[in-house]
């Protein structure tokens, strides 16, 4: 994760960043008036702009993905697992091209290929349900909202718009932003990719996590899994102890796979 | 839905240290978050009422009136799916209705609006600048500062930007409203395409323009802006500080609780 932090040394990279943000921001705040569930989540198209910018902004876009949430949320009330929130949308912005880096190397995300559309949607599904998986337990954590809820419609909303519109907004921006010389890669030449073998090793870590805070979260939020282990106060709703020591170590296990990346 | 919500208004609250505006942001998270009994909540809703009144904030709320009314009624109803306790009233389907869950999903609304309310109140009183400035405060570096206001300048641009391109697609007969809802969504590519583009030809300058400033030293960069700590933000501490104790004293005492049964 070092080209997170080194970005901010680069000040076409934090201009990257604020546009990565406003973009995303541009787009979501005219939304929050199409709730899906209301007080829950909006329909949010905007759920593309951060894949799109990944792939051509990578850390920038990270870094932008996390500010504009938090420019939406403004609009639709902060609160504490807006930190969560803030965490998550770092995570949306920034696994699509660590992921697309660790399966498809150099590749051209814009190719047909069925091995880019493979490595595209891994990309993308992984993206959704760390961020679903962040913002669940975050929210389950705090009491706020339950996991089930959370988990599966931010699941939904960003696969829909990062599956659906995405590609669309990438198959036209990427080759003009290629031929502009601004693609993170050459604004950021220093950046070095790990060694591959350490990266699919990240990945496999990153998706074991993923997966496995998705399905935890599910079933003990819902009450289908009440693990013999945890004392039976804290199997119960709201289940915020029971998610913290279920879930989390699955979101551990994925922040060091995306680490590795 | 406008971007900005800040109201110009010469009031005790306006005048405020930014970094004591963030700081009283957190007080109020800090306090909904140890209660759940609707009651406890009630002196913070108070509270923030006569904050709204005194601060002639109720433009920005009344703008979203429907918005604090669904938190409330779809926060208690996806509460009373999941927070199955107490006796049930009546038999209703997944949704138990019984006088623990009515409370509880009631409570979870009220915190949730309260959170909301606290941000739009925030942002009546708080420029951009001004949040950007207490964030950098409280510790929060200056590039990352800058990003996150620029970002909030920028966001109502691209706006502007993708509403002139939408009408001009229409003057040429394109059709917005054509087909299914995502059919509709994805019929907006066409506009995002420029306003995106348009954005990263700014990227360039504003990075250019931005070094010029000296933008890239290592050096502290002084403000135009100056936002002295005087007595009123000394005793707003102390005020804050002794409600966010109280809270959790609430919570300590176990007032803030709610009887499962």
């Amino acid at each position: 994760m070092r080209d997170l932090v080194l970005m901010w040394r680069n000040t076409r990279m934090v201009v990257l960043c604020a546009i990565s943000g406003a973009l995303y921001a541009a787009v979501l705040v005219p939304f929050k008036v199409v709730p899906l569930i209301p007080g829950v989540t909006e329909l949010r198209p905007a759920n593309a702009i951060p894949v799109v910018c990944s792939f051509l902004f990578g850390p920038a876009a990270a870094w932008g993905t996390a500010i504009g949430n938090v420019i939406g949320d403004f609009f639709g009330g902060v609160g504490p697992g807006d930190i969560f929130g803030f965490l998550a949308n770092l995570a949306y912005g920034y696994v699509p091209y660590k992921v697309w880096n660790a399966l498809a190397g150099g590749r051209n995300p814009i190719a047909r290929s069925p091995l880019s559309i493979g490595c595209y949607v891994t990309a993308c599904l992984l993206a959704s349900m760390q961020c679903a998986d962040i913002v669940g337990w975050g929210e389950n954590l705090l009491a706020l909202r339950p996991f089930s809820v959370m988990g599966n419609v931010i699941v939904f909303n960003n696969l829909l718009a990062s599956l659906a519109l995405a590609p669309f907004l990438l198959y036209a921006i990427y080759p003009r932003v290629c031929r502009g010389r601004m693609l993170y890669q050459d604004m950021m030449p220093e950046l070095r990719a790990m060694p591959r073998a350490v990266q699919l090793a990240g990945l496999a870590l990153l998706a074991f996590g993923v997966f496995g805070a998705w399905v935890a979260g599910n079933l003990v939020s819902t009450g289908y899994w009440e693990p013999a282990f945890l004392p039976l106060r804290m199997v119960q709703a709201p289940y915020d102890g029971a998610v913290a020591v279920v879930v989390s170590p699955f979101i551990l296990v994925s922040a060091l796979g995306l680490g590795l990346m | 839905m406008p971007i900005y919500l800040y109201l110009d208004r010469e009031t005790f609250l306006h005048r405020l240290n930014p970094s004591v505006k963030v700081f009283a942001l957190f007080v109020m998270f800090w306090s909904v978050y140890w209660v759940d009994q609707p009651l406890a909540l009630v002196p913070l809703g108070v509270l923030l009422v006569a904050a709204a009144e005194f601060t002639d904030s109720w433009p920005n709320f009344w703008r979203l009136r429907w918005l604090f009314a669904l938190v409330i009624l779809f926060t208690t109803l996806a509460w009373m799916v999941f927070y199955r306790r107490g006796p049930a009233v009546a038999n209703l389907g997944i949704i138990h209705l019984s006088h623990a869950s009515l409370l509880f999903g009631f409570g979870r609304g009220l915190k949730l609006a309260e959170l909301l309310a606290t941000s739009v109140l925030f942002l009546s009183v708080t420029k951009v600048e001004e949040l950007t400035e207490g964030l950098t405060k409280l510790g929060v570096p200056y590039r990352a500062g800058f990003a996150i206001m620029l970002a909030f300048r920028l966001a109502p641009l691209f706006i502007d930007s993708a509403v002139t391109v939408a009408q001009a697609q229409r003057l040429r007969g394109y059709q917005f409203d054509r087909g299914g809802p995502l059919e509709r969504i994805r019929r907006y590519v066409p506009v995002m395409i420029p306003v995106f583009m348009g954005a990263l030809r700014k990227a360039n300058n504003m990075a250019v323009a931005l070094e010029t400033r000296g933008f890239g030293r290592n050096a502290r960069p002084t403000s135009l802006a100056e936002y002295p700590t005087r007595w009123p933000d000394v005793a707003a501490c102390v005020v804050l500080a002794g409600l966010a104790a109280g809270y959790f004293l609430i919570y300590y005492a176990g007032y803030g609780a709610i009887a499962a049964n």
